[in-house]
């Protein structure tokens, strides 16, 4: 018989290395025409980071999406970066871009406020001008002040900066201080399906609610987090990398070591929760790692509640699950007093 | 072909000096994009990056443009879409040769001698590389533990022991099997437990298996659990999983003539891979130039250097460039892994669900090479007690040398597995309190100015906000 259950987890993890420093730099540069170009040394492994950078780097500058170009990956050219690691890219790599950003749009503001005739603390950098804060119609293009700060100032507009999140270290003896600069949190619900004559478990659905900070690009917030849950999926159920009695694995292929698929996948339902992180780029965190860290509890709660077993070792297998269900009714059969 | 390329890319980003509608114009582009597919393309020098149109960015006068928060397209996503992108598997370089690297096989041994000679002699076999050949001949984020290519001793049975550059993969494929590497058999541990004993085979003899540990305290955890009106207790074990990329490891190393090595790989951390090759190649940094290509999933397996001073090697000895991509087999047996935890979880709470005490020991299977296991076990002893306000708490972990593949950096650092544990505590508790998970949760939650086990003070938080809004996304209703 199939047996539904529900089950919850919370996490909370924190965004970048554990104490230890890990700096991202970043260039800016705008050219002729307003647009921009961003120099990064992260790597884009899928996750979607370069089109985050690119939004930050833009609304920075006042401009749009479209008119940022993210350079990346490259020693010989681009700046020192920790790297696409520890859920740090939004934050610290992001920062590092925001801060350069700023820098250019310092010098924008100084040329335009020869042009508009005003100080240059009463402007702002908004819909691809620079203009007079409060009076949108006393503006000039941003693509003019490029072109007038490189070729009548003689001051192209580039500029570096990076950002280190600032922790504490530990106490060896008490592990006191302050490890990380941030932490995001994150609830996952499942619900499960358990079949109690073959032990198989079908995860039908997920609500996933995560504190990402602002998500820069709610779109990529969402496809991290159902790719974790995918990833969750595995670690709970199905993923296990075997050994034999000398220390040879003895599944290392895609046939005997089963990750999900698109069949394996529940319907996901995202909340992105609203928050606000005054340290981060425009009140940003990170997402990455977070969102497959509370897939696994929720499903071994769920099925808990549905069959009252209490798989304590993953992944929680068929046949793993029908031994509990076995073992559990064989106990049960013993407390029945005899006639 | 060069031309029909480009003009494809004008296309795409000067969509409004077509004049074109929207649809039309992507149409055009795709078609272009598609006919101009072409093989022999030079190989990029950064990471492509397409500049794409995004609809809903045109400004409309008056109408503020704000780039955060959007849901903008991947400047990446249409070379996906139509399958332009390039991973190191389409790049050839002129003269370029294929490497492969011979796998012990056996767990734990000492090597008594390589021969290569069969191997070297072989048609279309280029060069050959052993590890004392490598310059120094070790690497590792927090230690510097493990090999390029073991030369003395095998720790775990996907080690390298040699690499052979030669014109077809399957020639190095088939020069792998003359390579004869004759093994004097150690005795071996794979148990992380059985690996902490003082008797146990030492893996880097002679330091201790043990070879990371941390502790995190805060309060008193005995007062608490003694005035604690329930005790609970429960052990919690996970397993050892891969990453899985879509892509495997892939690398190609040309050492010209000039002396200067660059490096295209599928690494995600670039600064520290530079540094690590820099070592092992003894080469000044600014002799090598490391390019990241665009990567086909990485979540933590490819955060440092493997296959890249061989390959670096092959190619200086070769005078050409040389590529290497592991087999989904490697993958397993030869790149990191997720470390498997034993969990021991005690906690102590009241009546009414307040939780008073914990107490968290992990025990962390490091496989044969420190990696990122430092990392892993900081954060996971860290997190250990979950997002919840307890005035007593200590956790202890500690990382144990085995004779299996190496565990390193994998999504989550840990934390996965720990709050697998605390999370089915958490649930354990519930029950026996007789208190609805979701309301045992809330009543613990950290909230704004919390402080964390080692003392720090929260700011952002909103983990009650994540149940209530996870809870009412799902339809879960509280039974009391």
């Amino acid at each position: 018989m199939k047996r539904r259950g529900r089950g919850i987890a919370c996490m909370w993890y924190p965004i970048g290395f554990t104490v230890a420093a890990n700096p991202s730099a970043a260039v800016v540069k705008m050219n002729e025409d307003g647009t921009a170009l961003v120099l990064t040394g992260t790597v884009e492994t899928g996750q979607g980071s370069l089109a985050v950078l690119g939004q930050i780097a833009a609304d920075a500058l006042g401009i749009a999406t479209d008119d940022v170009y993210v350079v990346s990956a490259d020693t010989d050219t681009t700046p020192m970066d920790t790297g696409a690691i520890a859920s740090r890219t939004t934050y610290v790599t992001g920062n590092a871009i925001r801060l350069a950003a700023d820098n250019v749009k310092s010098i924008l503001f100084e040329v335009a406020a020869q042009v508009l005739r005003v100080a240059a603390n009463q402007l702002e950098a908004r819909d691809r001008t620079i203009q007079v804060k409060g009076f949108p119609r006393c503006s000039v293009p941003i693509g003019e002040v490029c072109k007038r700060a490189q070729t009548t100032l003689g001051q192209p507009l580039i500029s570096s900066a990076s950002w280190n999140p600032p922790t504490v270290a530990l106490d060896p003896e008490s592990g006191q201080g302050k490890p990380f600069s941030t932490y995001v949190s994150a609830t996952q619900i499942a619900e499960v399906e358990v079949d109690d004559e073959t032990g198989e478990v079908e995860v039908l659905r997920i609500a996933a609610a995560h504190d990402c900070g602002t998500p820069i690009n709610p779109m990529l917030v969402e496809g991290q987090i159902e790719g974790g849950i995918s990833m969750g999926i595995g670690f709970a159920l199905q993923e296990e990398m075997l050994f034999d009695g000398a220390g040879r694995q003895i599944n290392p292929n895609l046939t005997n070591y089963i990750v999900p698929t698109a069949l394996d996948m529940p319907e996901i339902d995202v909340d992105i929760v609203q928050n606000y992180d005054p340290t981060g780029p425009f009140g940003a965190k990170g997402v990455g790692e977070p969102s497959l860290v509370p897939t696994a509890p929720a499903i071994l709660n769920a099925i808990h509640d549905a069959v009252g077993v209490r798989i304590t070792s993953l992944p929680a297998t068929a046949e793993k699950v029908l031994a509990a269900i076995k073992a559990k009714r064989t106990d049960e059969r013993r407390q029945i007093p005899a006639p | 072909m060069q031309c029909r390329k480009w003009r494809a890319y004008t296309v795409v980003s000067n969509p409004v000096a077509e004049g074109k509608p929207v649809v039309e114009r992507e149409r055009l582009a795709i078609e272009e994009a598609l006919r101009g597919l072409d093989e022999s393309a030079p190989l990029p020098a950064a990471v492509p990056s397409t500049r794409l149109p995004v609809e809903p960015l045109v400004p409309v006068p008056g109408q503020q443009i704000r780039a955060v928060g959007q849901r903008a397209v991947r400047p990446d996503s249409r070379n996906h879409g139509l399958g332009q992108t390039r991973y190191i598997a389409d790049f050839t370089l002129p003269g370029m040769l294929h490497a492969k690297i011979k796998r012990a096989g056996v767990a734990s041994a000492r090597i008594k001698r390589i021969d290569t000679s069969a191997a070297e002699a072989m048609p279309g076999v280029i060069s050959v590389v052993v590890g004392c050949e490598v310059p120094v001949n070790s690497f590792g984020p927090t230690f510097q533990d493990q090999p390029v290519l073991a030369d003395q001793l095998v720790r775990h049975a996907g080690d390298g022991v040699a690499g052979v550059a030669a014109v077809t993969e399957q020639i190095a494929a088939e020069a792998l099997e003359k390579i004869i590497v004759d093994y004097e058999p150690l005795p071996a541990v794979f148990d992380p437990l059985e690996a902490m004993r003082e008797d146990a085979p030492k893996v880097h003899p002679p330091k201790s298996n043990i070879y990371h540990s941390m502790v995190v305290r805060r309060g008193d955890v005995e007062k608490g659990f003694a005035q604690s009106d329930h005790i609970v207790q429960g052990r919690f074990t996970s397993q050892m999983v891969e990453h899985v990329s879509i892509e495997p490891h892939a690398a190609i190393a040309d050492w010209d003539a000039n002396g200067r090595l660059t490096v295209w790989a599928t690494i995600g951390r670039l600064t520290l891979a530079r540094a690590d090759l820099a070592r092992t190649l003894q080469l000044p940094m600014n002799h090598i130039r490391l390019i990241g290509t665009i990567v086909g999933g990485n979540f933590g397996g490819k955060n440092e250097i493997s296959q890249e001073p061989a390959l670096a090697l092959l190619s200086k000895k070769a005078g050409r460039p040389v590529k290497g991509i592991l087999t989904r087999g490697e993958e397993f047996i030869a790149s990191t892994a997720r470390h498997p935890f034993i969990m021991d979880y005690k906690t102590g709470v009241t009546k009414d669900g307040r939780i008073l005490a914990r107490t968290a020991r992990l025990v962390l299977d490091g496989g044969a090479y420190c990696s990122w296991s430092e990392t892993t076990l900081s954060k996971s002893c860290i997190l250990a007690a979950g997002p919840y306000k307890i005035d007593n708490v200590r956790s202890e972990a500690i990382a144990v040398y085995t004779n299996k593949t190496m565990t390193g950096a994998m999504r989550g650092f840990g934390a996965p597995q720990t709050c697998f544990a605390y999370e089915s505590h958490m649930d354990d508790i519930a029950t026996a309190l007789g208190i609805d998970p979701l309301e045992f949760r809330l009543r613990n939650a950290f909230e704004e100015g919390s402080q964390t086990p080692t003392g720090q003070v929260l700011h952002s938080v909103a983990v009650k906000q994540t149940l209530l809004k996870a809870a009412e996304r799902f339809g879960w209703e509280i039974q009391s």
